[in-house]
């Protein structure tokens, strides 16, 4: 081994692990605060307005208290992404084991709720972990050597879907579904709007349903795509989720979508596979980059989405 | 009132008919006094298989929350939530006529609520409202309202999260009344503004090329 890093330490790993769990549950991000702000400055409609009054105070509360700031708490999951230079204490099994064991304490110190049952037999371990529980999803970046520890808590058994389009169906068929998506799942506010909606276009099924909530996930709000043809698609459809006035809670209002992310792959020559899934109210995400020196740096933007991550040609 | 033209009514459970009758769609709910939770596994585990509640529900409250809290035990038999939120309530329709006939339920809390059919035929027939949560992430407020937890049963057989839990709430709100003793429902009648822009928005748009079954399902439908 050519590399001279020193090791990151597996407690130092639970530790963050620990911390940005917590804070996900807790604390709304700087971008959503901001996002749900101006969309109570901008409603129109009395109801609506009242309403996205409550979920300001609710984030307010949610901290002084450091209560969860919804009753649900979702499916914990991580984000990791390694930079190629990282080295871990005990490899990428210590640091999957601290990830495990920070879920489990978490949910007893902060009462999340045990979420995770098994699917047959509905038996709950009661703290959030079990076979494939929590996810947890890998992204490399050549040079660094620090690791950044993303938890997302995303809600609702409602929001994400997958189709089959094909070429011929353009722009026409994304619009389409993205509206079918929002009349299934907006209506009587199921899915929990206001949502950040993540569209996966191309790439394979699996892909798409992946990168769609990956992107409504990990980007910040108001973040454009840096393929113009792709951030223009974003303006369109986050102008389209809102023309159809479901509104917070569903309750008719102007903000259904706090914003719309959309990211690519490319994709089977014949085909055009879209899945879209929605972020909730409870915008739950926190971000944490451990280096080597025992440095944590919290930050607000996942920074997931990078150039390499992206990248299109070989290297 | 900062919620424009909704009325505001502070209520103490067990609610009373006269309370109950006052209250239409739309309007707006804050909750005193004891409530319980029961939705997949209490249902299961107390309408299907009959079995009998460990304690008197129907001496304690008539008001029932679809929720599971998240709470944990904080010491042997010593119960805490921090925060609290109900769940989708339409996959529980069919619970309906036997939890408000025999536990003499007035007030079911849930999320979205059901569809106006079963306000007609079963809530209005027992006198009974259906109220959902608001938000819908306000589990912070409304877990600041659960003063004390009263009890908590069918842990070992529900797990935790499906256990029966008996709280104490002070103000527990704001609730949004969505099904009235009249049969009304608030989304029905705001889902009517909405399926006219709907309908806009979709015209011009080619359909796809290859359907899926069920399509012929429109956008306006309501799903349960
Ligand atoms: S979908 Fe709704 S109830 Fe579920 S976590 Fe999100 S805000 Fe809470």
């Amino acid at each position: 081994m050519s590399t001279t890093s020193t090791a990151i330490s597996r407690e130092l790993i639970y530790q963050v692990a620990y911390e940005t769990n917590k804070r996900a549950a807790i604390v709304v991000p700087q971008d959503g605060l901001a996002a749900f702000g101006e969309a109570w400055e901008r409603e129109s409609k009395p109801l609506a307005h009242f309403i996205l009054g409550q979920i300001l105070e609710n984030a307010k509360l949610a901290v002084a208290d450091a209560r969860p700031m919804c009753g649900d708490t979702g499916l914990p999951r991580y984000y990791v992404k390694l930079g190629n230079e990282a080295r871990i204490d005990g490899g990428v099994v210590a640091l999957e084991r601290a990830l495990r064991q920070a879920v489990a304490d978490i949910t007893q110190d902060i009462q999340l709720r045990s979420n995770r049952v098994h699917p047959l037999t509905r038996r709950n371990p009661g703290n959030n972990t079990g076979v494939f529980a929590p996810n947890i999803d890998y992204s490399f970046e050549p040079g660094g050597d620090w690791i950044d520890i993303i938890a997302v808590h995303k809600g609702g058994l409602f929001g994400t879907d997958y189709r089959m389009l094909f070429p011929a169906d353009g722009t026409d068929g994304i619009k389409r579904f993205l509206l079918d998506n929002m009349a299934e799942f907006a209506r009587r506010g199921l899915s929990c709007p206001p949502v950040v909606v993540g569209v996966g276009l191309g790439g394979t099924k699996d892909q798409a349903v992946t990168l769609s909530k990956e992107a409504a996930c990990l980007r910040l709000i108001g973040d454009r795509h840096p393929d113009s043809e792709v951030a223009a698609l974003e303006e369109e459809l986050r102008h389209l989720a809102n023309q159809t006035g479901f509104g917070v809670m569903g309750v008719g209002g102007d903000t259904t979508a706090l914003d719309v992310h959309v990211e690519i792959a490319y994709t089977h020559t014949g085909g055009l596979p879209i899945a879209i899934s929605q972020f909730c109210t409870a915008y739950r995400r926190s971000v944490a980059r451990v280096f080597p020196s025992g440095e944590v740096e919290f930050r607000e933007d996942p920074q997931w989405f990078t150039p390499y991550y992206r990248r299109e040609g070989i290297e | 009132m900062s919620q424009g033209q909704n009325r505001e009514w502070e209520l103490t459970c067990p609610l009373v008919s006269s309370d109950i009758e006052k209250l239409a769609a739309g309007d707006l709910v804050y909750l005193s006094g004891p409530v319980y939770t029961a939705r997949d596994g209490v249902y299961q585990h107390m309408l299907i298989d009959g079995n009998a509640p460990p304690i008197d529900l129907q001496e304690l409250t008539n008001v029932s929350l679809q929720s599971s809290p998240a709470g944990v035990e904080v010491s042997p038999g010593e119960f805490e939530v921090a925060s609290l939120q109900a769940t989708a309530g339409f996959r529980y329709a069919q619970y309906m006529p036997q939890l408000l006939e025999e536990f003499g339920v007035k007030a079911v809390v849930g999320k979205a609520g059901m569809s106006e059919q079963v306000y007609q035929e079963v809530f209005r027939k027992h006198g009974a409202v259906c109220l959902t949560t608001m938000g819908y992430g306000l589990g912070a407020i409304y877990g600041r309202a659960i003063k004390k937890v009263l009890g908590v049963y069918w842990v070992e057989e529900l797990g935790i999260s499906e256990a029966l839990w008996t709280f104490e709430v002070d103000r527990l709100g704001p609730l949004l009344v969505e099904g009235d003793i009249h049969g009304n429902s608030f989304f029905a009648q705001v889902n009517d503004d909405i399926n006219r822009q709907l309908g806009a928005l979709y015209e011009g748009l080619k359909p796809p090329v290859y359907g899926r079954i069920g399509e012929e399902q429109k956008p306006e439908t309501e799903l349960f």
